[in-house]
């Protein structure tokens, strides 16, 4: 299926209605990502996002490809956005649609799980102190790993 | 004989630049059996242009891109080739 990289906000509900289509599968799942007015205790003002958009498109694709060929996807949308997004605009969707919600449910998550770390994007919060850098997770990364060791399971 | 260097986020910001071209005829090769230039190689000679330089270039967890691809510093570079380094990805 095809991958978005954009800076217009995403219209979810088209976007839900072009993955179903005409003729669904039994079950869609999907993900939406916002802009949290917060970082901890941390007010925040706006979102930057900074990608490198060859890269970031070879990499949305090739996961969610191989998110289709894991989860025997019927059909798959990634959807990110990049520059200036205000608080509470959405920032990444993502949809799966399969035979079965637990496919449908576990591609969404994978995809997710390795975008987060996989794809070259790198946000940076506006606040009233000013702009920094959002430091990488390793809570992303040990999530990242878990569909590692399962792919290795099967 | 060049390649593309991008640098991306807090690395950009740190250098102030975000892509140049380098020359690898300037580049010293890995050793002299193997004679190829490696990642490691490019990320040396840029750091001898400064502390700035080696101080953005060797922090822990840096990222290097070979023409879109996440490789290791012993990946061997080519002519033409794109290398890109930029910190841990935080997208989503």
């Amino acid at each position: 299926m095809t991958v978005s990289l954009q800076t217009e906000p995403i219209d979810v509900v088209a976007e839900y209605a072009a993955l179903v289509g005409e003729a669904p599968g039994a079950a869609v799942a999907t993900f939406t990502g916002y802009v949290r007015n917060y970082t901890g205790e941390d007010p925040v003002g706006a979102l930057e996002l900074e990608h490198y958009p060859e890269m970031a498109l070879s990499v949305l694709e090739e996961l969610g490809q191989q998110a289709a060929e894991r989860f025997g996807l019927l059909r798959w949308r990634i959807v990110h956005r990049f520059g200036v997004l205000p608080v509470s605009e959405t920032i990444v969707w993502v949809g799966a649609m399969a035979d079965h919600r637990g496919e449908a449910i576990s591609a969404c998550e994978c995809m997710m799980d390795t975008l987060k770390t996989d794809a070259p994007f790198w946000k940076r919060e506006q606040g009233p102190s000013g702009a920094r850098w959002v430091a990488s997770c390793e809570h992303d990364g040990q999530r990242r790993e878990r569909w590692k060791r399962s792919e290795e399971r099967t | 004989m060049s390649i593309t260097i991008k640098l991306f986020a807090s690395l950009r910001e740190a250098l102030g630049e975000s892509e140049f071209q380098l020359e690898l005829g300037a580049i010293p090769v890995e050793n002299e059996v193997s004679s190829v230039i490696t990642v490691a190689s490019i990320k040396a000679a840029l750091s001898a242009r400064g502390s700035q330089w080696h101080d953005a270039l060797n922090q822990p967890n840096l990222v290097h891109a070979l023409n879109h691809k996440v490789v290791y510093v012993d990946a061997i570079v080519a002519d033409g080739d794109e290398l890109a380094l930029f910190p841990p990805m935080t997208g989503g």
